[in-house]
């Protein structure tokens, strides 16, 4: 997917001033926070402790990421699976596309995988013929609503509302406009039944690689997963190279602290270890299964400064819990991944110099380092971003100039005593006796949405000075 | 004890009331206060900027002028993280400059915390007819643990409760540079916060960090409430309770 993190300004304004979509956000950000909320407290021994059994677990992948892989590769091909390696999104479609015509396949059904959007899978697979169908109820809904990209990692529709999704299964199913939820998803079920019944392969994301077995673990709620593994005859997963675990040991742990993290439930709906090819005794299962390990700047990532972002299990807490995503919702930020891990993401896979404004979009309240079920240091994450950002040169020339001018003058004690009591005095100017400034011409942003308050009159140096003069 | 005050540079222009409450509530505490003449900002402005080069030049400055006494107090929770989280890895490099920063950084409080924890006051000068509600800042929430102090001092003030708000933990909006670069994305979250402490229904919003309070109460007033009065904790703890005396 081609970022259009350049626009983010711009698409944040829009995303304000759309009243729907502000009422939508409000909805979702409740119930969001809320399920967790409750999930955590209810978690019967310390959560704490277990997101730093969650860190630990990521970190040791980490720390020797090309062992684990290997380990996996190994076990994964042993059950009769085939691991493939692709470089960037480009490479995915290319396998993809192949292992589908290699098997025939003419319809691809997909359960959730963000990789496939990094890749822009489904342009590709359409190009060269094949139908892909969407079959996670928010992505099926975006797929049929004109391939809108998702909004957020787990809830991919989340920015539209009922009325909208009513309109459209009306549009485009053509039969009569419901207005329940159980209704639109009976109805939705029943169209994707037929796609379920004729593809010919299963593509998935996978929320973990199990080493010492060789599996994928899929953690889903509507079910769409399990169909799409098991029905087709090929099974193509493709997930990103750091989403690797040693033990099944360690994915129940880290169990643990996904559902509660992502949607607040002890456990998601369904919980599949899909591991090899069906063998002689199994009912059911597909007869070729690939792994696609990809990429696509991740490796990069190992060893540098911004390793901690590789632990990353994709719960979506951190933008549940931003601000800054819960005003704006997922679209503004441009590419695949939104909220603070996706400002990180962003910036690290498309290039800084492309997503300028994400590092800087945030308040650095650290709500989402505090919720994050593998103490990723977001904030600190995006700080080192806007430094890199500051060494590349890529900042504004009136930003940096203004930076370097209050650093020069900090530094000087005389001169920002002088600075700041010519600051004061012009800043009560302009309030004119009001204890409030209306418009600053300097801080346009500031006023557009809200008052300053005026300062008292005098800073608190000039003062001090005088009180200590009149007392000698 | 000798403790020197970090008035902060959002204070020394914006309010210097809130430093002169901090004073008088040190020295009714038994404190003897410096106030280092020369000092100016601790640099949080440059190194959430991305600018580690003038965040190290404004550390050091910092740590030199304040590194010779007890303590380090400001009336704010993000300046004294900025000392005690961040100074000391500023200097990776620098074994020498790294040992003094590690040494101020050990030494600096939040004033709440200082009065609370480390003084362990048993009284407040302050008097207040009414009630409070308190906004809790993030980074001397989330960083220094600064929740339980401000309330626990607020109770020992005369007249004063402290009714809760909704969702007292939520940012603000400011996050600094934040507030300007992107405007309407701050004021919506701000809108939130006033709407959220509009429902405690206090005669004041209090709070520990300057930067918050001027973003709620320049929000406040755009939305057209005149009567909220947005104070800082300081001021009310020494009975100042906003003027300049």
């Amino acid at each position: 997917m081609r970022s259009q993190a350049m626009f983010f300004q711009r698409r944040a304004g829009e995303a304000l001033a759309d009243p729907q979509l502000q009422k939508n956000f409000t909805g979702l950000r409740d119930k969001f926070v809320g399920m967790r909320a409750r999930a955590v407290n209810a978690y019967e021994r310390d959560f704490d402790e277990l997101r730093d059994a969650g860190q630990a677990i990521r970190d040791r992948v980490l720390d020797n990421l090309d062992v684990w892989l290997e380990l996996f590769e190994e076990k994964a091909t042993q059950r009769g699976a085939t691991v493939l390696w692709a470089k960037d999104g480009r490479e995915i479609c290319e396998q993809v596309v192949a292992i589908a015509q290699q098997h025939g396949a003419k319809k691809v059904i997909k359960s959730k995988s963000m990789l496939s959007e990094e890749a822009q899978l489904n342009v590709a697979l359409t190009a060269a013929g094949i139908e892909p169908v969407e079959t996670d109820l928010g992505e099926y809904i975006l797929q049929l609503s004109g391939n809108e990209p998702p909004s957020h990692i787990l809830a991919p529709a989340a920015h539209k509302n009922l009325d909208e999704v009513a309109d459209l299964f009306a549009e485009k199913h053509g039969k009569p406009r419901k207005t329940e939820i159980p209704a639109l998803t009976r109805e939705a079920r029943e169209a994707l039944r037929e796609h379920f019944l004729s593809a010919d392969m299963g593509l998935s994301g996978g929320n973990f690689l199990i080493a010492e077995t060789g599996s994928v673990a899929l953690v889903t709620n509507e079910g769409n997963g399990r169909m799409v593994t098991t029905l087709p005859k090929v099974h193509v997963v493709i997930t990103g190279i750091e989403k690797i675990v040693p033990t099944l040991e360690d994915f129940a742990t880290l169990m643990r602290l996904l559902p509660r993290s992502a949607t607040g439930q002890d456990i998601s709906n369904y919980v599949s270890v899909c591991t090899g090819t069906k063998g002689a005794d199994d009912s059911d299962g597909p007869e070729h299964t690939y792994f696609i390990l990809v990429d696509n700047g991740r490796a990069g990532l190992v060893g540098s400064e911004f390793q901690p972002m590789l632990r990353c299990i994709r719960c979506g807490a951190c933008m549940n819990h931003c601000p800054v995503y819960q005003s704006i919702g997922g679209h503004a930020y441009g590419w695949v991944y939104p909220g603070p891990m996706g400002s990180v993401l962003t910036s690290l896979y498309t290039g800084l110099e492309n997503s300028l404004d994400l590092p800087h979009a945030a308040t650095l309240c650290n709500q989402c380092g505090v919720v994050c079920p593998v103490r990723i240091p977001l904030p600190e994450l995006l700080r080192k971003l806007r430094e890199k950002q500051t060494e590349r040169g890529l900042r504004p020339w009136s930003e940096r100039l203004a930076l370097s001018m209050w650093a020069w003058i900090a530094q000087r004690p005389g001169l920002y005593a002088l600075a700041t009591k010519i600051g004061v005095r012009y800043l009560n100017w302009l309030a004119g006796g009001a204890d409030r400034i209306e418009v600053l011409g300097l801080a346009p942003g500031w006023t557009a949405g809200r008052d300053f308050p005026a300062p008292q009159g005098r800073t608190f140096k000039e003062l001090y000075k005088q009180g200590q003069e009149k007392k000698t | 004890m000798k403790v020197a005050l970090f008035v902060t540079c959002l204070v020394d222009l914006m309010r210097p009331s809130v430093g002169f409450a901090a004073l008088r509530l040190l020295e009714a505490a038994g404190c003897e206060v410096v106030v280092p003449e020369s000092q100016t900002c601790c640099g949080q402005p440059a190194f959430n900027s991305g600018d580690r080069r003038a965040a190290i030049a404004l550390a050091q400055k910092t740590i030199a002028e304040f590194e010779g006494f007890d303590y380090l107090v400001a009336p704010s929770g993000s300046c004294p993280d900025q000392i005690r989280t961040e100074y000391p890895g500023l200097f990776l490099d620098d074994p020498d400059w790294r040992r003094r920063a590690e040494a101020l950084a050990a030494r600096t409080c939040e004033l709440t915390q200082f009065l609370a924890d480390v003084l362990k006051v048993s009284s407040v000068p302050g008097e207040f007819d009414g009630n409070v509600t308190y906004h809790d800042s993030c980074t001397g929430l989330r960083s220094l643990g600064i929740k339980r102090q401000p309330r626990q001092l607020l109770d020992k003030v005369r007249g004063l409760s402290v009714k809760e708000m909704p969702e007292a933990e939520s940012c603000c909006g400011f996050g600094g540079t934040f507030a300007v670069k992107f405007g309407d994305i701050s004021a919506a979250i701000a809108e939130r916060k006033c709407v959220n402490l509009q429902a405690a229904a206090a005669d004041a919003v209090v709070g520990g960090d300057l930067g918050c309070l001027i973003n709620i109460e320049g929000k406040l007033r755009r939305m057209g409430d005149e009567t909220t009065r947005v104070l800082h904790v300081a001021e009310v703890l020494a009975g100042t309770n906003g003027k300049l005396v």
